[in-house]
């Protein structure tokens, strides 16, 4: 196997680790109970998932065709910034407008 | 802390210029920029300010703790996930911050958007309350006050060096 | 071999989509519904940065940017109509 060939392999197991971490996470939206736990599985989990699939595409392109997209690192820094954003938005939303805790959750406040 | 900029640059530019080579290179102007920081970093505590490279040094920093987060609450939700236990019992407990100004509330409620178990629901109209929802109070509460403190330790090197 | 991963991970990410679909058609409350699709809409990007590997072109990158920020605008929208019952809050002091 030459270099390149290797680091192609690397690219392709970093997209294959995602789209598993994506499948765990989609799995936890719908077995967890309710809306703030869920929203624990698709603010963290995916946002990593898609993250590491999009480093394994940059590094496929850069490796294969020298090609260093600027729209993918624009990409990835705007998910950066943006997916905890989205997610404490929509919690803060269902928490203002009295969505029911699950039962047996603690309340202090 | 201008003027450290400033002198860093014009060493470089003077790097340039000694190389004496035909045309302008790049390579060269970096070259000259990392000894420019070098000498800078020597000399820095004649100019009676702190070095101007310490905030960036302590950003990295910030960008190193978000990342390493990142991997270690996806890994512990996964765990949840996957094996649910069946005693964890979710939470909302209160925290009150020391930082004032917008910008580091916001980044600290970033930060803790990525922490292991814990998801920021509501800021109060003052802003130095947070609430904050927990996937398994017993357990990550400890965990969770305890890296508060460090981001807000960071946070503060960056804005207040 | 590493085309076959390429297209697997497709695979799997389609069945991503198609759990959390479940999660928007049935989730009791609008909240629920959004953050399924806030889900979606992140593995939608997986899927096009993938496609454009597999059919080795780059004309699809820039597809990732669009989805990415009318996912993130459309979230910011839905939160503000459920806190308020309005999107365009028009501030008039009356």
């Amino acid at each position: 196997m030459t270099e390149n060939e290797i680091v192609e392999l690397i690219a392709a197991l970093m997209v294959l680790l995602g789209s598993i971490m994506a499948i765990i996470s989609a799995y936890g939206i719908v077995s967890l109970p309710d809306v703030y736990t869920r929203s624990h599985a698709g603010t963290k989990s995916s946002t990593l998932a898609v993250l590491l699939t999009l480093t394994g595409v940059f590094i496929f392109f850069w490796s294969t065709e020298h090609y260093i997209s600027i729209r993918l690192v624009l990409g990835i820094v705007f998910l950066y910034l943006t997916a905890p954003v989205a997610g404490h938005l929509i919690c803060r939303a269902a928490y203002n407008s009295e969505v029911k805790l699950e039962d047996k959750t603690e309340n202090e406040q | 802390m201008p003027v450290q900029f400033l002198l860093n640059l014009l060493i470089a530019i003077l790097w340039v210029f000694l190389k004496d080579e035909d045309t302008f290179e790049v390579p060269t102007f970096v070259a000259g920029f990392l000894i420019g920081i070098v000498i800078i970093f020597l000399m820095h505590r004649f100019f009676g300010t702190p070095f101007y490279l310490k905030r960036a040094f302590s950003m990295l920093k910030l960008l190193w703790i978000f990342n390493y987060e990142l991997m270690t609450s996806s890994i512990l939700i996964m765990k949840q996930i996957l094996i649910p236990s069946a005693t964890f019992e979710p939470g909302i407990f209160s925290y009150e911050t020391k930082l004032k100004s917008d910008w580091e509330v916001t980044a600290l409620a970033l930060l803790l958007m990525l922490t292991p178990g814990s998801v920021v629901l509501r800021i109060s109209p003052e802003g130095n309350v947070f609430y904050i929802h927990a996937m398994d109070v017993k357990d990550t509460k400890p965990m969770v006050l305890k890296s508060i403190q460090l981001y807000e330790k960071v946070i503060l090197e960056v804005t207040r060096p | 071999m590493t085309n076959l991963i390429f297209v697997s991970a497709i695979v799997l990410f389609s069945i991503a989509i198609a759990i959390s679909l479940f999660r928007v058609l049935k989730g009791p409350t609008l909240p629920d519904r959004v953050v399924a699709f806030d889900v979606i809409g992140v593995n939608l990007i997986s899927i096009v940065a993938v496609l454009s590997v597999v059919l080795r072109t780059k004309a699809y990158l820039e597809v990732i940017l669009i989805i990415a920020i009318l996912a993130f605008i459309s979230t910011v929208a839905f939160s503000k109509y459920i806190e308020r019952g309005v999107i365009i809050d028009r501030k008039r002091n009356r």
